[in-house]
């Protein structure tokens, strides 16, 4: 039985996977009450369908990149979870999760999440889900000329409003992505950590200084 | 009576800590996992990465400590969480890995105000004895607080401005001494003397406290002589700006003890170790026939076993959250 977690948006994407099917799923926007509801939402699947906690032998978590907080919460529960009950834990991108849901039939999926200020964070995969350009924080019109140059068909993917024609809007398919990542290679929970794929401004500022 | 175990977590600011305390005063194990090494080169705590080192450390400490009180989830009585104020990107590590093993073991979830945490300190090595004041001064905190009784907290006052120990890191920054600057200028003004002219912080009958315009003088101080080409006497002022802050801080804290009449005097937090201040405090209870406690130096600072002694008494009182807990970065103690 596997427990998916995902709260690296403002939306709470989580959800008990067995033989193939979905049991229970929660897919809401929280935005700031991330952190409030997160827990309480997850213990529900587990109430209302008399799941123990122990039953979970797989957990996955999207683990970022997106909001550092939300990526926190999430990888949070996921790792103490794995910890002490001694399930295997193993994590995913919020991009590859994102491609893999895509619905589109396009040689290419671009995957995004808006990080502001002209930037995103994103990926480009193929129709195998392959990734053919390596996920990270990029100005979004760098990115456009990357995908241009593609010479292909492809589609925008993100559940954030970006400034690009034809976005699909992101709906996990989690039981897609499930069914892909369940054999993955187990981390230890310890080791878990979130994929910001950005430093932290204090650290971009100490390294520009050892620059200058 | 059934003895009562409580895991205490503590994340608010830059460590990361976990305690086992048996029935609010017997520390079964803690383990710290501080930052201050990372943030020392930021010459202060970087709130984003802070967060950062959290989440990577949280299950470390959580295993650490269960191993070294040999115990299991399971014989924990109740999971006591700090759940404010501090940094809120903090806080909130501490707080889902508290919930989530709430929900697994199904375990008492207990919501414990830092500062709570800070007095309950004292507990650790001696049992609070009622009316109380409690002097709290640490890196984001200095309040004077009137306990009547177990886990019952009236707010006497408080800074309007920094807290001590923000000033205390500002000031050694601006003289150059390293971070964090309480056990520096602590070091620093026992050599020294206090020659310096210092303005004395809101000197008036309240409870409060500002440091922010002592701080300023620092800093013109420290300008000024640069300016008239003198060497700034570290030492000096070190002891000079010691001397008017521990006595601001004695003097407001001996008029709340009068003015209530109560004879129990505590110190928490990280200022709490400063040598200067528990001399000051211990020779003004001496004569003033006041009982003067103060944690040992290893609780002084942000620690679980002190959130863990408080959630015992949060506890007893049936202070209990459920799941839908959540941190606060500013929040009254009551």
């Amino acid at each position: 039985m596997i427990l998916y977690i995902d709260t690296t948006s403002n939306y709470l994407y989580s959800a008990i996977v067995s033989n193939n099917k979905i049991i229970s799923q929660v897919k809401e926007q929280l935005d700031s009450d991330l952190s409030v509801y997160a827990v309480p939402k997850i213990a529900d699947m587990f109430d209302k369908n008399d799941i123990a906690k122990d039953d979970i032998t797989k957990i996955i978590v999207v683990n970022g990149p997106g909001s550092f907080t939300g990526i926190r919460i999430g990888v949070t529960i996921a790792k103490v979870y794995a910890w002490t009950l001694k399930i295997d834990i193993t994590t995913i991108t919020s991009l590859e999760a994102m491609a893999l849901s895509s619905k589109s039939n396009t040689t290419y999926k671009v995957p995004m999440i808006d990080a502001r200020r002209g930037y995103v964070f994103a990926g480009i995969f193929d129709k195998d889900n392959e990734q053919i350009f390596k996920s990270k924080y990029i100005k979004l019109d760098d990115l456009k000329d990357i995908v241009k140059d593609l010479n292909d068909s492809y589609s925008w993917i993100s559940n954030n409003d970006i400034d690009v024609s034809n976005l699909e809007a992101y709906d996990p398919d989690i039981l897609k992505i499930c069914n892909k990542y369940q054999d993955k290679e187990t981390l230890n929970p310890h080791l878990v950590k979130p994929e910001y794929m950005k430093l932290t401004e204090a650290e971009e500022n100490l390294k520009e200084a050892k620059h200058d | 009576m059934k003895d009562i175990y409580i895991l205490g977590i503590e994340s608010s600011c830059d460590e990361t800590s976990c305690s086992i305390v048996k029935n609010g005063c017997e520390n079964l194990a803690t383990v710290i996992s501080s930052q201050i090494d990372i943030h020392a080169s930021f010459g202060g705590v970087v709130p984003e990465i802070a967060s950062r080192e959290h989440v990577k450390n949280i299950t470390f400490v959580l295993e650490e400590c269960l191993t070294k009180a040999n115990m299991k989830m399971s014989e924990i009585t109740a999971i006591a969480i700090t759940y404010g104020p501090g940094l809120i990107g903090s806080l909130l590590i501490g707080l889902e890995a508290a919930k989530t093993l709430s929900f697994i073991y199904n375990k008492p979830l207990i919501p414990v105000h830092h500062i709570a945490g800070h007095i309950y300190a004292n507990n650790l090595n001696n049992k609070l004895k009622f009316p109380l004041i409690a002097l709290v001064a640490s890196g984001g905190h200095t309040e004077l607080v009137y306990m009547k009784e177990d886990y019952s907290f009236e707010k006497l006052g408080g800074t309007l401005d920094d807290a001590i120990g923000e000033c205390y890191d500002k000031v050694a920054r601006v003289v150059g001494i390293p971070y964090p600057g309480g056990p520096s200028i602590d070091k620093l003004a026992l050599v020294g003397k206090a020659t310096y002219k210092l303005p004395i912080p809101l000197n008036d009958n309240s409870y409060n406290f500002s440091f922010s315009g002592l701080k300023s003088a620092v800093i013109n101080l420290a300008h000024n002589e640069k300016q008239r080409g003198r060497d700034l006497i570290k030492e000096d002022l070190a002891a000079s700006f010691q001397t008017v802050v521990v006595d601001t801080i004695s003097k407001k804290t001996m008029k709340a003890l009068k003015d209530y009449n109560v004879d129990n005097l505590i110190i928490a937090g990280g200022v709490a170790a400063n040598k200067l201040l528990r001399e000051k405090l211990a020779t003004l209870c001496t004569e003033n026939g006041v009982n003067f406690t103060f944690p040992e130096m290893k609780y002084c600072t942000d620690n679980g076993a002190m959130i863990a002694a408080a959630g015992y008494f949060a506890y007893k009182k049936g202070r209990i959250a459920d799941l839908n807990l959540n941190s606060k970065s500013n929040d009254k103690l009551n």
